[in-house]
């Protein structure tokens, strides 16, 4: 078990300073700090100030997921950071601080793609990925479908949303109905108490010209606007479980019928499903359901790491080493588009 | 160019952004207001093709901002629904210089204003259903009044 590499995983893409260690496939200490609350504060986003807080939350949050595991710097063999796609400036703090550790440790430095490493992830739990596997990212700025024969240096794009993402649907929903940010996990709750047949939402992209793997959630989050907007103009009380839970079916019905169509059109009995969408509890019922129906194995991660994290850094950073992937060059730069179908800047 | 216009289909609200785009120079501003749903995305996309940058322009909500390269001008598009303040686009840390880009700013109605010396608002509404768009073309400044007029 020791001589499998120790691997220093850093993550500042958006909110979260996340900081993992992982020897292996086995987590050893997932460490987060984030900045949520003070964006709450200014009622949104302030980009300097997640640069900021970023900073500030680095070096403490390093020596927690250090204690944690039990290692010290010194045992480290490799460093990982998120290089993209991302915040820029937020990009940049976690590069900068893996580029001083690395060189100052004088290990390899790896510089990763995010949404790889939320596939990763699910590693450190359930093991070793069946190549190829198909895999759905959806979260607050992502939702793509990638056909995945090498999780180290094949990784292939299916389709994406051409509008929002799915998370940031929820999000929006969630702004219509009142409810907090951020709006996953409080559509989740909220659809508990609801029927999903109520009422009938738009599933977009689903005609039989469209495209079979692209994403659309722009209409339906219109559809709900105007149905909620309707209602208060008819003086009627909006039933919040029951819109809640409609828009949640129109999402989760979309996301696993085109994810069940990449298997079954690639041949590919293996899905994975990542991002922080995945923590939603009805798309992950839907997924299985369909999923044991459609003879495919389904993958997801515990909802803790479907979020961002240090640890899934540090889990796609161990696959590398372990692939024997060339290290990144030490003038390694953040890219705030990073294409998805680049793993890690190599050399 | 018109300053008011029915945008019957998402089709027609990506046609204007392409007219819109035949406009543009370096270092404009444009504004888009409008609820949810009212277009904003589909015109900035009608806007990157008329400018022929590399897309997909897609909501930047979560991002905050994208730059779109390799057509007539780069196009920053900025999102600011979930942006607190923003004195300055530079504080997004772009990799580009406004002054030689077209920023299009969705949401940024009263907070990006003085971003430029001027801009154009955009101001698109939906109806209570169906498909239909209006879109109102409200320049702010003589340069823009005069593209308009031209």
């Amino acid at each position: 078990m020791s001589d499998q590499p120790l691997v220093l995983g850093f993550e500042t893409s958006c909110d979260e300073t996340g900081i993992g260690l992982v020897r292996g496939s086995t987590l050893l200490s997932d460490a987060l700090a984030t900045s949520v609350a003070e964006h709450e504060r200014f009622g949104g986003v302030v980009p300097e100030i997640a640069s900021r807080a970023h900073l500030e939350a680095m070096v403490p949050t390093v020596h927690r997921a250090l204690a944690d595991a039990g290692v010290t710097l010194g045992d480290v063999d490799a460093v990982a950071v998120t290089a993209g796609p991302g915040l820029t400036g937020a990009l940049l703090v976690g590069v900068a601080a893996a580029k001083a550790y690395a060189l100052a440790l004088d290990r390899p430095l790896y510089g990763v793609n995010h949404l790889a490493a939320h596939v990763a992830v699910d590693e450190l739990e359930h093991g070793r990925l069946a190549e190829p596997s198909i895999a759905m990212l959806v979260s607050g700025g992502h939702s793509s479908l990638l056909l995945v024969p090498d999780l180290s240096q094949d990784v292939q794009p299916l389709g994406q949303t051409i509008d929002d993402a799915a998370g940031e649907a929820f999000d929006k929903v969630a702004r219509v109905l009142g409810l907090p940010f951020p709006g996953g996990p409080y559509v989740d709750r909220a659809a508990r108490d609801g029927d999903p047949a109520s009422i009938a939402f738009p599933r977009g992209l689903t005609g039989q010209r469209d495209a079979p793997y692209d994403f659309s959630f722009s209409g339906l989050k219109t559809a709900v606007a105007r149905w909620v907007e309707a209602r208060e103009r008819a003086g009627e009380p909006v039933p919040v479980p029951d819109v809640a839970a409609a828009f949640q079916e129109a999402v989760v019905d979309v996301l696993t019928a085109k994810a069940v169509r990449a298997c079954r059109d690639h041949g590919v009995d293996h899905l994975v499903i990542g991002g922080g969408v995945a923590a939603n509890s009805r798309l992950r019922a839907l997924a299985s359901e369909r999923c044991a129906a459609a003879g495919i194995v389904l993958r997801t991660p515990s909802p803790r790491l479907c979020t961002d994290n240090g640890a899934m850094v540090a889990a796609l950073g161990s696959r590398l080493v372990q692939a024997g992937v060339a290290p990144s060059d030490p003038s390694l730069g953040a890219d705030s588009s990073m294409p998805i179908d680049v793993v890690s800047r190599a050399g | 160019m018109r300053r008011e216009h029915t945008l019957p289909t998402p089709a027609d609200t990506h046609a204007l952004g392409v007219e819109l785009a035949g406009l543009l120079a370096a270092g404009d501003l444009l504004v888009l207001s409008g609820p949810l749903g009212a277009g904003k995305t589909a015109l900035t996309q009608g806007i990157g093709a008329g400018l022929g940058v590399r897309g997909p322009v897609t909501s930047p909500t979560f991002v905050l901002a994208r730059v779109h390269r390799d057509g007539r001008l780069p196009l920053v598009h900025v999102d600011a629904y979930r942006l607190g303040g923003l004195a300055d686009v530079e504080d997004l840390d772009l990799d580009a210089s406004t002054a030689e880009s077209v920023t299009v700013v969705e949401w940024g109605h009263g907070l990006v204003e003085q971003l430029a010396d001027e801009h154009l608002l955009v101001e698109l509404d939906r109806g209570d259903d169906g498909e239909a768009r209006t879109a109102r073309l409200v320049p702010h400044g003589p340069s823009w009044e005069r593209r308009l007029a031209g």
